[in-house]
């Protein structure tokens, strides 16, 4: 079984997909994330151990490197990519409460903003983590994540923007989110933000980079 | 008052691959395999766009207003800010502009990036956003030529949403182009359309000044385009 797990945990890693898939050159023509979780999952492995032991170290192996410079955005698509594909082995599992994902993460770019690369790099690395993510999209206004919240109970929230005349949008809704739902813990992270801004408009954490925001997580 | 509309193909534009492949992270060596066959490919096929648009307005009915941080035209006022305002200090006319990689670009990122292909879309998005760049560094230097035949100087061009000028200014300067310029168009939460896109204003006059490194003005230091583009 370990030796199975290590071989997803690679494939999230590298971001080998399937075997058809030529990526990464040094796992050519090898099983990737799609049918060693088919296998795992047909040899009888707890499909929460393949979450666990497979698709989490993978990923989390992914954050370390991307947050030290030692892989790029391409490369963690890649992963997310390859982990994504597990996933949809997982969903079953998922639905019928076999197995049980680590909480929701509510995510979205603020009202005014539609960049959107860091904020999907944050949600596939939650997801890759083990925690159900609410994607909101972009240009989110405080009503659509207070609704979110509201479906979704404990959930964390995470708010991006990329533009230092959007980031004064992130006071409001975090001011509106605490109002309605205050035991709501809401973080935040773009270029334009920092640790000072975040303690600043009463959220609760910032990342600098999605690995953190994991860590946050694992942490509460 | 002056308009000038430009529709370019690609090979009319310099984007730099390099520049490319540093802003998808690869700055130092080759594109690894396989986002250099990606890049090739979304390359050759932006080759066939021809919804590449570029569009200025010059007016002289202006007043830049240092101690309030506004730019005054036709009627409207700008809160662009204090460093847009202390850059844009001189400007006899200001040149108003939208430029677009167009619809078919933007549209396909997107549908690659939420669909069967993120890494792919991602690709797409980042060639998007070097074409609209680059769109808007030709249609600067073609204002520059013109400008150049009186004796003026062009400023760098600065844009609603950077430099703490507030990105609601949108609905003011599209106020300023009849609708659907260059194909694009505006959200209500002033979000341009196509999204791969830009818009702003470039001060000109006899004593402006350009700048070489334009990322100096920004307090994002995290921006991936800090250490790869200059505009």
């Amino acid at each position: 079984m370990n030796e199975l797990l290590g071989k997803l945990a690679a494939c999230i890693e590298f971001g080998k997909v399937n075997l058809a898939s030529p990526y990464p050159p040094h796992m050519k023509d090898q099983e990737g994330a799609d049918e060693i979780t088919r296998r795992a999952l047909d040899g009888g492995v707890d499909p929460q151990d393949i979450l666990y032991f497979g698709l989490m170290p993978g990923m989390e192996r992914v954050g370390i490197k991307f947050r030290e410079n030692r892989v790029f955005v391409p490369q963690v698509l890649m992963s997310a990519r390859a982990m994504s594909t597990a996933m949809l082995h997982l969903k079953p599992y998922f639905l019928s409460g076999a197995a049980r994902q680590k909480g929701t993460y509510i995510i979205g770019t603020v009202l005014g903003d539609l960049h959107d690369i860091g904020k999907n790099l944050v949600a596939m690395m939650v997801e890759g983590n083990g925690y159900k993510v609410v994607d909101l999209g972009t240009d989110v206004n405080s009503e659509k994540f207070i609704a979110a919240i509201k479906e979704n109970t404990g959930a964390v929230v995470g708010l991006s923007a990329l533009l230092t005349t959007t980031m004064v949008n992130m006071q409001h809704i975090t001011s509106e989110i605490k109002k309605a739902v205050p035991e709501t813990l809401v973080t935040i992270g773009g270029a334009p933000v920092n640790h000072d801004f975040c303690k600043k408009i009463g959220a609760d954490f910032y990342a600098p980079d999605p690995q953190g925001v994991v860590e946050f997580l694992n942490k509460k | 008052m002056m308009n000038r509309e430009f529709n370019f193909r690609l090979d009319e534009l310099v984007i730099d691959q390099q520049e490319v492949a540093a802003v998808l992270g690869y700055d130092e060596g080759p594109l690894p395999e396989p986002f250099d066959s990606y890049l090739e490919q979304a390359m050759d096929e932006s080759f066939g766009l021809t919804d590449i648009r570029a569009a200025y307005r010059i007016v002289d009915d202006i007043m830049v207003n240092e101690k309030e941080h506004l730019l005054m035209a036709c009627g409207l006022a700008f809160k662009v800010g204090k460093t847009v305002c202390g850059e844009l200090k001189g400007s006899q006319r200001l040149a108003f502009f939208i430029c677009s990689a167009g619809k078919t670009i933007s549209e396909k990122a997107e549908k690659l990036l939420k669909g069967e292909d993120p890494v792919l879309g991602y690709v797409y998005n980042v060639v998007g956003n070097a074409i609209a760049e680059a769109a808007g560094n030709r249609m600067q230097l073609f204002l520059k030529q013109a400008m150049e035949k009186s004796g003026d100087l062009i400023t760098n061009r600065y844009s609603p949403g950077y430099c703490h000028w507030n990105v609601a200014d949108q609905h003011k300067l599209f106020s300023l182009f009849p609708d659907s310029t260059c194909g694009v168009s505006l959200t209500s939460s002033a979000l341009m359309q196509p999204v791969k896109s830009i818009s702003g204003v470039i001060g000109i006059g006899r004593n402006v000044k350009y700048r070489a490194y334009p990322c100096e003005l920004c307090s994002a230091a995290n921006c991936i385009y800090r250490r790869t583009m200059h505009h």
